[in-house]
């Protein structure tokens, strides 16, 4: 992974944004490397669009102070920032061909008309879609409108690139391989990259860091591995993945009274039809196939478990015996080790 | 940036002032007329205040019966081209059929022929039909007017009802024809005012073809203004716009939201 | 017209209006053309009787002498310069405020924007005899103007009666139209689309220029297409405000056809002035086909 050793690609220092009396983004710190892509993943409303968009300059800060590649960019318009960003319905000129949207950037700089179509067409190459510089947006598919905005972005040879939720307007198949598609170019070009996502499996696999986003601030900024094995925080471990989670203390497997929070990966748990030491018994309540594993749901006598088992599936009715191999402990939403 | 937007707020202010007073000025100017009893140039001020021409105008029965010409036949005519232009204006916003697109071309293309030119060409055709001077003749006239804003403003409305709230309410067990009276003239109402408050205005504020056909058997409120600006004080007819301004401001009040919203706009790009 | 059937119900709801304008349009405009020609039997009977200098068709498909007396009238001639100039003008001013305004509320979302798109739409409530009636008063010689600047010593013009009139009259009747069309239109462009060209380094005038305005190419043609149509053939307005000669050519038909009873040469300037109009709505109803296909409805 690439860290500091090349600079640092982008830097949010205390960023604010208060928007209708209302405090947006609060204090909010990000160093993202040169080359690094990393996404900015929470709900609708935890702040992520209104960071991007103060990225990209749309947005004025508050308070605080944005750097692309170590140069100050807080005070410059959209137009003077070296981010080029997609936006999340392509925001294609309808009037313009495929070749003209992406060479309208190059047309402002003012490129003579030789360079602009070289330019172009190496984009529209990149992206696999010269065949289609002479069509209008309205006559390409959704894919297709992505990859010429990208083109669009791409030609600008951005020191930042930045997307907001480029593959939601995808159905599902295609979602997967426009993703590895973006991850690829992305790695060749080693461009530093800011996606925007709800999807947090999206987030998970194409990034190098995830920042997980609540209420205006950075909950936890890891790779994706430490996100789900070391989650930092109660919200970041419930949001990123499926948890067992209690109230109470856990001792010897027992789960006792307390005021702590328990979060358990299903993962973590064993089932088994004979009982284990420190086991929870129950019955087998729900048997969900989820691919390659099964999701199973155990009743006890005072909860439920989510367990994923992958072999010895227990049946529907059954009792079996649970037993906790590993459990996370959070005071107060913070991580204790 | 407050600082350095304000020789171009200064500026926003100015023009705003100028298109008040470009749109606003010549209205003010001939309403304030209506209660004085003289202003003569160079004078900014007028001689005095008076309430007496608006007695003028209620005890003068001819302006008395145009007002009451114009009470009728408006409501008359928007009554008479809803009946006939909104089933239409349904079947070019929902059915796609052969010759839809030719008719509202028709009704457009209808419109764009010189007005006054028609009234004189429609003599001929009134002569004809013994409909010159009578109340039809005037009515039919303002119809005509009426017409492209009747068939493209609701058509267009009755094309953006959602085709899947149709269903939903099929779906939920209503019938075909409670399905268009709760659901499709429902959502489509707002473009329908918008057409009906474009048809009362141009009904009633028609004057060239109600004057070449109505004259002088049948005076309008506005064909009365024709002989009223010559025939009397300018404070007269100051009192009579005000009164005939009076509908146009209430119907402003009523659709004002939608016109602005689009409804009008929405109505005229041909689909 | 794809997927257009043939639909019998379709037809039959859509007969009534049809009816109407072939019957009240359609049919006075088609024994009208005839009349210009000379045809001067049939329904052309009784107006040959009344009118004066009618000239009888001299050929199979009628003469056209009605129309040479139109064109070496230099009467006509006068108001024909007269009525293109105002149309031309009018038009161009109309869309220019259109423009300014609807492209600034669409950048701008302020209050300015909001009270100048509110004025400009206060025209269309106000009756066009009463509008002409109240510019009259107010450009006139007791007008405000000039009693405003009598004030400095400054002796302001009186501009009724002079084509200046005509055309503020008619940029004043025809903004509220061009103004709903063109904002509609610019309200309609989506933000992320500005916002994109703002990215890619483009500064306003650009933005205006490369994606504003061809975007709402549509609404600014059929504003401009309705707004010119609407002044070629406008008679109130010329009637109050205008000089008496020359005039435009809504007040000269009418002149010919009343004051003058020459209806014959009435038609044939009315037939003119529709050819004109007839330019524009071709242009209309292209725009509107094109921005279809574009747009892939067809």
């Amino acid at each position: 992974m690439m860290k500091t050793e090349d600079g640092m690609g982008l830097e949010l220092r205390g960023l604010k944004k208060i928007l209708g009396g209302r405090v947006i983004i609060d204090d909010l710190d990000l160093s993202v490397s040169k080359g690094e892509m990393v996404s900015l993943l929470g709900p609708s409303g935890c702040g992520k669009t209104t960071t991007l968009r103060m990225i990209a300059g749309f947005l004025a800060v508050d308070s605080g102070q944005i750097l692309v590649a170590g140069k100050d960019v807080t005070a410059l318009g959209p137009d003077k920032r070296p981010s080029a960003m997609v936006f999340q319905n392509y925001a294609l000129w309808p009037h313009m061909t495929a070749a003209k949207n992406v060479g309208f950037p190059l047309k402002i700089k003012g490129l003579s008309k030789i360079e602009i179509k070289e330019k172009v067409e190496a984009a529209l190459e990149l992206v696999n879609l010269l065949h289609h510089k002479d069509s209008r947006p309205g006559q390409i598919s959704g894919g297709e409108q992505q990859r010429v905005a990208l083109a669009r972005a791409l030609v600008q040879e951005p020191d930042i690139l930045l997307l907001d939720e480029p593959l939601s307007n995808l159905d599902a198949k295609l979602r997967e391989k426009v993703r590895e598609d973006i991850r690829e170019l992305q790695r060749r070009l080693g461009i530093t990259t800011v996606i925007v996502t709800h999807d947090q499996e999206e987030a998970l696999s194409i990034s190098d860091r995830v920042a997980v986003m609540n209420s205006g601030r950075i909950e936890q900024f890891s790779s994706p591995q430490d996100l789900y094995r070391q989650p930092q925080t109660e919200y970041v471990a419930t949001f990123i993945g499926s948890l067992n989670r209690f109230e109470g203390d856990l001792q010897n497997g027992q789960i006792l009274g307390g005021t702590d929070v328990i979060g358990i990966r299903p993962e973590d748990l064993t089932i088994s039809r004979e009982p284990m030491e420190g086991s929870h018994s129950g019955i087998v309540e729900l048997v969900i196939p989820r691919g390659h594993f099964f999701e199973v749901v155990v009743r006890r006598k005072d909860g439920i478990f989510r367990a994923f088992a992958s072999e010895n599936i227990p049946t529907f009715g059954e009792h079996v015996h649970v037993k906790i191999k590993k459990a996370l402990r959070y005071q107060n939403g913070k991580l204790v080790a | 940036m407050r600082t350095f937007l304000s020789p171009t707020r200064l500026l926003l202010n100015f023009a705003v002032l100028l298109m008040a007073f470009f749109i606003l000025g010549p209205i003010l100017w001939l309403a304030a007329h209506a209660f004085v009893s003289g202003w003569q140039y160079p004078n900014l001020y007028p001689s005095g205040f008076t309430l007496s021409w608006w007695s003028k105008v209620f005890v003068d029965s001819a302006l008395k019966t145009a007002i009451k010409n114009s009470l009728i036949l408006s409501p008359l005519v928007v009554l008479l081209s809803m009946v006939i232009c909104l089933p239409a204006a349904y079947a070019a916003g929902r059915m796609n059929y052969w010759g839809r697109k030719i008719f509202m071309i028709g009704i457009f293309s209808a419109n764009s022929f010189p007005k006054i030119g028609l009234f004189a060409a429609i003599a001929t055709l009134y002569y004809t039909l013994n409909l010159m001077g009578t109340f039809v003749g005037v009515m039919i006239i303002q119809l005509l007017g009426t017409i492209i804003y009747m068939t493209w403003i609701p058509a267009a409305a009755f094309a953006a009802v959602p085709r899947n709230l149709e269903e939903a309410a099929r779906d939920a067990g209503a019938s075909k024809f409670r399905v268009f009276r709760t659901i499709t003239l429902r959502l489509a109402m707002p473009g329908i005012l918008v057409a009906i408050v474009m048809s009362f205005l141009a009904s009633f504020d028609e004057a060239q073809g109600s004057y070449l056909v109505g004259a002088p058997s049948i005076y309008t409120m506005p064909t009365e203004m024709y002989s009223l600006v010559q025939n009397y004080p300018i404070q007269v007819a100051a009192v009579f716009s005000i009164l005939l301004a009076l509908p146009s401001v209430l119907l402003l009040g009523l659709a004002r939201k939608h016109i602005m919203g689009g409804q009008l706009a929405d109505g005229f790009q041909l689909k | 017209m794809k997927g257009a059937r043939l639909s019998i119900l379709g037809l039959t709801l859509s007969l009534p209006p049809l009816i109407l304008v072939l019957v009240f349009v359609g049919l006075p405009i088609v024994i009208g053309f005839t009349f210009s020609l000379g045809f001067t039997k049939g329904p052309n009977r009784i107006i040959s009787i009344i009118g004066q200098q009618i000239h009888v068709k001299d050929h199979w498909w009628g003469t056209f002498a009605a129309y040479s007396d139109v064109f070496h009238d230099s009467r006509f001639l006068g108001d024909l310069g007269l009525t293109l100039f105002v149309t031309l003008l009018s038009t161009i001013l109309v869309i220019l405020m259109g423009l300014a305004i609807s492209i600034y509320q669409r950048l701008i979302r302020s209050k300015q924007a909001s009270i100048l798109v509110t004025l400009a739409i206060v025209p269309l409530f106000v009756p066009v005899v009463i509008s002409a009636w109240a510019i009259h008063t107010f450009y006139g010689g007791d007008g405000f103007l000039r009693s405003f600047f009598s004030q400095f010593g400054i002796n302001f013009p009186t501009l009724t009666s002079t084509s200046s009139a005509i055309v503020i009259g008619s940029v004043w009747t025809s903004l509220p139209f061009a103004i709903l069309m063109i904002s509609s239109g610019m309200q309609g462009i989506p933000d992320a689309l500005i916002d994109a060209a703002k990215d890619c380094g483009a500064p306003i005038i650009r933005i205006v220029s490369h994606i504003l305005i061809p975007l709402a190419k549509t609404p600014i043609i059929i504003a401009a297409s309705f707004t010119a149509i609407g002044i070629l053939g406008s008679f109130t307005i010329p009637l109050f405000l205008g000089p008496n000669q020359p005039t435009m050519l809504g007040v000269e038909i009418s002149n010919f056809f009343g004051s003058y009873n020459r209806p014959q040469q009435s038609l044939v300037m009315a037939f003119i002035v529709f050819m004109a109009a007839s330019g524009i709505a071709i242009l209309y109803v292209w725009s509107n086909v094109k921005s279809a296909k574009e747009s892939g409805r067809i």
